[in-house]
């Protein structure tokens, strides 16, 4: 009688959002239907390989899939951390990995020490240096602080071989800090880093220049480095990427709305808001399975932009009430 | 409390202590003069080391003082203080009840069931609840109380409940203690009386804190304490704070005050023991409740939440706190289960008590009461109807059932078998009844007085009780009304309708006069309140959806209108069954009404359209999962600016299901960057850009300016202004005509508050230490909480924070078990505690514990165990261990005495450092001391790290120098392999290692030992064994137990007990037993040394040959002298002589002795005279030295005051 049916979903879409909260909140999940229309049916070897790392992560997680993979039922165990070691699947970047350890690593038991193989640049999923830039800052907004906390990219590795090597450290806490990020400021400098992989090394020179020559109508103070055999991709198309991010705007960027607005749940039962650019759809799908595990709904406001301002596109104001959410798992003395 | 009068002091006129303070007088300077002044020495820096340690110590118990800041969560309005009655049996705990709520609130409660709310004063509520004598309700209510009042028999002194509570207490965080002293009359003698007072307060003062609060009653007149104490007692009670507790303040919960079964009665006439869903009410405390949760109800499990919804206060505090005193229509009670005024709450039914008597003839003219009238003028035919028709009458989930009486309810019909025979058959016994409340009616007399007093507070509340009377017109009319309308209802104006006969003729009097008039706009009310209350339910399984939505699909289901059909039929399969129903209900319920329908659509799509505008549609787009109508759609995206394209869930949800995982969003590109005006659009996100107005550089420059633009020339006198104000003042003026007031009343409030802020910068920020900022910050986020959401509706507000402590809540919980219903009992708390998430799971949970000190027995490992932890009482089994030096957990059989030591037990996940208690049954009283442990939760795991220690044992059976070969320690070759390399030791001390298996015997294998060994040895290897923790977590269900029977629940027994109750007695071992020792007598061969060897030896090792002296002989025995007479003379005169010498030396030592005395005391004498003149001397040098330093330290003082 203790215990409660698991919560049920349908497809293969959102896997790493239901898995992660699942294995916060403690709730079992059964996901039916993975492409069970498909020619090739049931979970795609990036997924086991998801899972297999989740489970190398907890300790005492029950997983059963079926004889043809299409249902997946995931009752977690708690969140141990230490000294992982993990073989990502080259079909997926490690970024996609490291997204969903980025979630959990603050509420392990023991400090999280990961070292992740596989692809670390590709064009679907966030680049590792990406999250490196972008995440780690997020995350010591929220308290997540300390020597403990970085992202090493030990090694490149290109997409059908693999071979990169990422290293992920992070210490665990207790609880979650509100935060206020109602102020996106504005940029003083740039910095970038450009790479290239078996081509000549005047290749990353000549994408330097063309970056430069158009962010240097903003702003003088820019250095991109290069890194020959490894180093993120930055060509002119991908400066006017950062164009259209900055137009989105908002004091995190697109791919970390969700793990910000994941801290943002699991606060203290305090206020916490963050302004962020327009909510991607996966946000948006993140933002109904935080309420499905935390019944925690945010207040979303539109922020116009003013009339003589010139900041880019409409901005999102997120609020919401942390869920009192601690750390169980971390052991005290 | 009686105070002795006192004589007044009487000043000394003689004697000693009157000289001395005369002569004080006379001289007169003396006292005045400053200690430090008078003997600076004392003051004067001793030892530097010594001052550091003061200032150090100082400076520790200023910083012990410090508490962490904590956010500030109270709510605005809190919920009721819980208070506590508790006590053992017969020691007045309903007296004690009865007078304070009598104190409060002029009412008197003849029965005190359940909780007891009232108004105690402008901003408090209190609720009471008393806590009966059973271990399972002061476990519970030691975990919801914020006040404690332990009531304590004075004539019989503490018993043993009081310090298993107070134990209780201090496990679950302690809520405030107040003893209350009682049976105080029962002494005859004065003196006893003061020193048990004195004994039980020191008593009590060790338990709780030095000086707690020890309330005396000292004795009753007319069964009830004496007012003026009780008055004290009340005032001590609405004046205390509380300060918040860990465990309360991260979780919600509900003390339930009233209970309803909400099942289908077709469901339990086919299944009497179908599990059953009930609502329970109560308000919310602790912290926000959100809705579909997980809840643990103690004493029954754990249960989800299927709907919370929030109902009017039923008990709310006064509006305006202006006036001084409450008046007496704002001392409100509500005890729903206690039937305080007319209407008890039942668990299934709502009982009204109609007052008969002189009221009963005007019953048959009054409107108001027409469901009351209709069932009585037809009881034959409703009794009739009732069996006849089940179905469609016991829909309505709520029977109104009029019992005919003279008083309210009495104890005894709170037996709870009467009362469901009652109900059962309605009108039956009713002779039976007023038999019963006939004894009731001196009683009912004495109240009226007060009843009358209430009367007048109850016309002013017209509004509410006709409200609720046109409710029981319309049920009578429709004969099916909506179900959970009226629920929302009934608790809201429960406190207005009084139990009085006066007020109940006069409401309806006035009501008679217009009531022709009035009825059609009854009707029209009444749908009005339809259309309002749906919208306090947000029921159903989108709890994400506006309300607005719901209600306008409930009520729009029926008539198929414009807001396609489709869709919302899918919503509706997606209802709970049950909410169909009700959507049937309503359905009906129109078609009976069917003139009224057009303008209920109509309201409707103005709500919805009033809605569409207000709310956020992003809010929408992100949790709506109604579907929308297309063109709503598009609107939306156009509206968006093309930013947000999410695909609705209908929209081809199969390919959505399966869409590729990835966060990274992959913008519009709209957007050409290679255009000047599109780049242009981000040009101030650069520090190259524009910035704003408050922190633009030039503006930044001119306020500063401003502030500091104005000096004096001291040199030349000239005085600058700052002119940019007026400059800015010139330029501006023209332009902005309108509201230029305001734009310069604003300006002066930002130049002050920059101006303050500038200056708190300056001068605040020297000695703001890490702890203000700390809690700066704190009081910030406290009053960030309290404003986000200040002015959202109450509807949207629940949506985001959820529920909010203080609010009255209605806890919709499914399949509860049906003996929750049957056997409810209102006498046991009935509480909600909400769990956090993961918190319903199981795992294994290592805990820090301590066997009471009080618990006369040691705790066994793998006995079964009951501990109360977080919300829950359950029973599990807990394995003893304690941490070794290397961190090694080694299982212990028993729990050491006097120390910690680990347990872990299969159990809830709870946080860890909530604290815990452990008993061993709650059935009964076996223990002198029931708790047994106590303890906290260290950590969570899903595996364990017990162990055990295990010592194989071998033997050697050949034995080569150094190398053995040992047999017996393991059975076959493998075993061996698994050990190879082992360290094994035999019992001599001598280590060794295994090496090698050998193939026969199998087991046996080779081992090197680091000396020989002997065939007498034996080799043992010492290994740990994983201990596993069996996986019992059984909750206790007594809430579960029939009515009477709920202390006796009995889980599982330990060993020792099923071996007594099985009369199993163990066979000791033979080798335990004691036996008389009996000892062989030893006889030991005399010792034989031959010959040559003693002639060899030594002469002291030589045996020697002792033989007994013989007799001496004759020849050498010494003859005796005898003296010659004048011998004897010589020496009788030796003698003389010598002692008359030894007597005048003695005398002349006497005299010596004597002399030097003397002379020693003359000396002593001139030795002091010295003494006492180099004293003098000293002193005066002395003196002068300390006069010369004072004046160095008042010249060194004037200088340091100088600096300063």
């Amino acid at each position: 009688r203790a215990l409660v049916a698991p919560s049920l979903f349908e497809g293969c879409n959102c896997f790493r959002q239901r898995l992660v909260l699942s294995t916060l909140s403690g709730k079992r999940v059964k996901i039916r239907n993975i492409r069970s229309k498909d020619d090739n049916p049931g979970l795609r070897d990036f997924e086991a390989s998801f899972i297999r790392l989740l489970d190398k992560v907890t300790n005492g997680t029950r997983i059963e899939i079926n004889q043809t993979g299409t249902v997946l039922f995931y009752q977690p165990g708690l969140l141990y951390g230490g000294s992982v070691e993990h073989e990502c699947n080259v079909q997926r970047s490690i970024g996609y990995y490291l997204e969903a350890l980025l979630m959990l690593a603050p509420f392990m038991k023991t400090p999280l020490r990961a070292v992740l193989k596989g692809v670390t640049n590709d064009p679907t999923d966030p680049s590792v240096d990406l999250l490196k830039v972008t995440a780690i800052p997020l995350m010591k907004k929220f308290g997540i602080d300390g020597d403990g906390l970085e992202i090493k990219v030990l090694k490149r590795g290109m997409a059908p071989a693999g071979g990169g090597e990422v290293l992920f450290t992070c210490p665990v806490r207790r609880s979650m800090k509100p935060v206020h990020l109602t102020e996106p400021g504005k940029i003083k400098r740039i910095r970038g880093t450009a790479f290239s992989v078996r081509v000549s090394p005047q290749m990353a020179n000549r994408i330097v220049d063309s970056a430069r020559s158009i962010l240097n109508k903003f702003i003088p103070d820019i250095y991109i480095y290069t890194d020959h055999m490894k180093g993120p991709c930055f060509d002119p198309t991908d400066s006017n990427l950062y164009f259209s991010s900055l137009f989105q705007g908002g004091c995190v960027d697109s791919t970390n709305q969700s793990l910000s607005l994941l801290y943002m749940t699991l606060g203290q039962q305090d206020v916490s808001k963050t302004l962020l650019g327009p909510l991607s759809p996966y946000t948006v799908e993140f933002l109904r399975h935080i309420r499905d595990f935390f019944q925690i709904m945010f207040k979303i406001e539109q922020q116009k932009p003013g009339e003589d301002e010139q900041k880019g596109g409409e901005k999102v104001l997120m609020t919401c009430v942390g869920a009192g959410y601690s750390n169980i798992n971390k052991t005290i003395k | 409390m009686e105070k002795k009068e006192q004589k007044r002091h009487q000043h000394k006129h003689s004697g000693p202590k009157a000289d001395k303070k005369n002569r004080k007088k006379e001289q007169g300077t003396e006292p005045e003069r400053d200690e430090r002044k008078r003997n600076p020495r004392a003051f004067s820096v001793q030892s530097a080391v010594r001052m550091a340690k003061t200032f150090h110590r100082t400076q520790d118990i200023k910083t012990k003082k410090h508490h962490i800041p904590l956010v500030d969560r109270t709510p605005l309005e809190p919920p009721p203080v819980v208070v506590v009655v508790m006590g053992p049996p017969k020691v007045g705990k309903s007296t004690l009840i009865r007078c304070l709520i009598k104190n409060y609130t002029r009412q008197k409660l003849s029965d005190i069931c359940g909780p007891v709310t009232i108004v105690s004063g402008k901003k408090r509520r209190l609720t009471f609840i008393e806590c009966n004598n059973d271990i399972n309700s002061m476990i519970d209510l030691a975990k919801v109380a914020d006040l404690v009042l332990m009531l304590i028999d004075a004539s019989f002194g503490f018993e043993m409940e009081t310090f298993e509570f107070l134990n209780i207490c201090q496990v679950h965080g302690f809520p405030r203690v107040m003893g209350v002293l009682t049976h105080l009359d029962t002494f005859k003698n004065n003196k006893t009386l003061s020193k048990t007072k004195k004994r039980l307060k020191h008593r009590f003062w060790t338990e709780v804190y030095q000086g707690a609060k020890l309330f005396y009653l000292s004795g009753m007149v007319y069964g009830e304490y004496q007012t003026q104490e009780v008055k004290n007692l009340g005032r001590f009670i609405s004046v205390m704070k509380f300060r918040p507790l860990v465990w309360r303040t991260s979780h919600p919960y509900v003390v339930a005050d009233r209970m309803e079964d909400l099942t289908d009665p077709e469901d339990i006439r086919l299944n009497p023991k179908c599990d059953r869903t009930v609502s329970l009410y109560g308000y919310l405390r602790g912290t926000f409740l959100k809705n579909k949760c997980q809840v643990h109800i103690p004493g029954v499990g754990d249960f989800s939440v299927a709907d919370v919804s929030f109902l009017p206060d039923p008990c709310p505090l006064p509006e305006v706190i202006k006036k001084r005193a409450l008046n007496v229509k704002e001392r409100l009670l509500y005890a729903p289960m206690a039937g305080v005024g007319g209407l008890v709450y039942d668990k299934d039914a709502v009982y009204i008590d109609m007052p008969s008597g002189h009221g009963s003839q005007q019953q048959e003219v009054r409107p108001t009461t027409e469901l009351v009238q209709s069932l009585i003028g037809t009881q034959a035919t409703l009794d009739a109807k009732m069996a006849a028709s089940k179905v469609s009458l016991t829909c309505l989930m709520f029977s109104v059932l009029i019992v005919r009486k003279q008083n309210p309810m009495e104890s005894r019909e709170w037996d709870e078998r009467a009362q469901r025979e009652r109900r059962r058959a309605v009108f039956a016994d009713e002779d039976d009844d007023d038999d019963d409340d006939d004894d009731g009616d001196g009683e009912q007399e004495s109240d009226e007085e007060e009843d009358e007093e209430e009367d007048d507070e109850e016309d002013e509340d017209e509004e509410g009780v006709t409200t609720l009377k046109k409710h029981d017109k319309t049920a009578a009319e429709t004969a099916a009304p909506p179900v959970k309308k009226q629920k929302c209802e009934v608790p809201m104006e429960m406190p207005a309708f009084a139990d009085s006969d006066d007020e109940l003729e006069k409401s309806e009097e006035d009501e008679s006069e217009e009531d022709e008039s009035e009825e059609e706009e009854e009707n029209e009310e009444n749908e009005e309140m339809e259309e309002g209350e749906p919208a306090k339910k947000s029921s159903g399984p989108d709890s994400g959806l506006c309300s607005e939505d719901d209600d306008e699909d409930e009520e729009e289901d029926s008539d198929t209108d414009e807001d396609g059909d489709g869709t919302v039929k899918s919503k509706m399969s997606s209802k709970h069954p049950e909410e169909e129903n009700i959507d049937t209900d309503d359905a009906e319920m129109e078609v009976q009404n069917g003139h009224n329908l057009e303008d209920l659509a109509q309201k409707a799509t103005e709500a919805y359209l009033r809605h569409q505008l207000a709310a956020p549609n992003l809010r929408k787009l992100v949790y709506g999962t109604v579907a929308e109508k297309e063109e709503d759609d598009s609107n939306d995206e156009e509206e968006l600016g093309g930013l947000f394209k999410v695909n609705r869930p209908e929209k081809s949800k199969k390919v959505r299901a399966d869409a590729m995982d990835c966060s990274r969003f992959q913008p519009d590109n709209s957007h050409d960057w290679d255009q000047e005006e599109v780049r242009s659009s981000i040009r101030d996100c650069f520090v190259t850009g524009k910035w704003e107005e408050d922190k633009d550089a030039a503006t930044l420059l001119k306020e500063d300016e401003e502030l500091y633009g104005d000096f004096e020339d001291l040199e030349t006198g000239q005085v600058h202004k700052a002119k940019t104000g007026n400059k800015d003042q010139a330029e501006e003026a023209p332009q902005v005509k309108l509201d230029d007031d305001e734009v310069q009343k604003n300006k002066r409030l930002e130049k002050k508050r920059r101006l303050k802020e500038r200056f708190d910068a300056q001068y605040d920020d020297g000695d703001a230490t890490y702890f203000d900022d700390l809690k700066e910050e704190m009081q910030k986020q406290a009053e960030l909480n309290r404003q986000e959401f200040e002015d959202v509706d109450d509807e949207i507000r629940v949506q985001y924070e959820g529920f909010r402590p203080g609010m009255y809540v209605r806890v919709e919980i499914p399949a509860l078990p049906c003996e929750f219903v049957t056997n409810f009992d209102p006498h046991y708390p009935i509480i909600l505690g909400g769990l956090g998430p993961s918190e319903g799971n199981v795992g294994y949970l290592q805990m820090r514990l301590k066997k009471h000190r009080w618990h006369n027995r040691i705790l066994k490992t793998r006995d079964p165990l009951i501990l109360s932890l977080g919300w829950r009482r359950f029973q599990t089994i807990p394995l003893y261990y304690i941490e070794d030096h290397n961190g090694r957990h080694r299982l212990l059989k028993y729990t050491p005495e006097h120390m910690h030591c680990g347990a872990t037990i299969w159990g809830p996940i709870t946080p860890q450092g909530t604290g815990f208690l452990a008993v061993q049954t709650v059935g009964g009283i076996k223990a002198s001391f029931r708790i047994a442990a106590t303890g906290v939760v260290l950590d969570l795991d899903k595996s364990v790290t017990i162990v055990k220690k295990l010592k194989l044992i071998g033997y050697p059976y050949k034995i080569f120098k150094n190398t053995s070969f040992i047999q017996g320690m393991f059975n076959t070759v493998l075993e061996v392999a698994k050990f190879e390399g082992a360290s094994i030791r035999t019992v001599s001390g001598i280590k060794g290692q295994i090496k090698k298996a050998l193939r026969t015997p199998p087991g046996a294998f080779r081992a090197t030992f680091e000396d020989r060994l002997l065939m007498s040895d034996i080799v043992f290897l010492r290994s740990w064994y994983p201990a596993s923790v069996p996986q019992l977590y059984n909750p206790v269900t007594s809430l579960l137990m029939p009515v009477g029977q709920k202390e006796t629940w009995a889980g599982m027994r330990t060993l020792g007990q099923l071996k007594h109750d099985l009369g199993i007695r163990n066979k000791p071992n033979q080798d335990s037993l004691y036996k008389p020792v009996v000892r062989q007598v030893r006889h030991f061969n005399p010792l034989h040394i031959p010959k040559e060897l003693q002639k060899a030896l030594p002469f002291k090792n030589k045996p020697k040959q002792m033989q007994a002296k013989g007799k001496t002989p004759r020849d050498l025995q010494r003859p005796a002298v005898v003296r010659e007479p004048h011998e004897k003379k010589v020496a009788a005169l030796l003698d003389a002589l010598s002692s008359v010498y030894a007597y005048k030396n003695k005398k002349a030592r006497a005299e010596q002795h004597a002399k030097h005395k003397e002379f020693l005391k003359q000396k002593e004498k001139q030795e002091a005279e010295r003494q006492k003149r180099m004293k003098e001397e000293r002193k005066k040098t002395y003196r002068a030295m300390g006069q010369k330093e004072k004046k160095k330290l008042k010249s060194s003082l004037k200088g340091a005051s100088k600096d300063n």
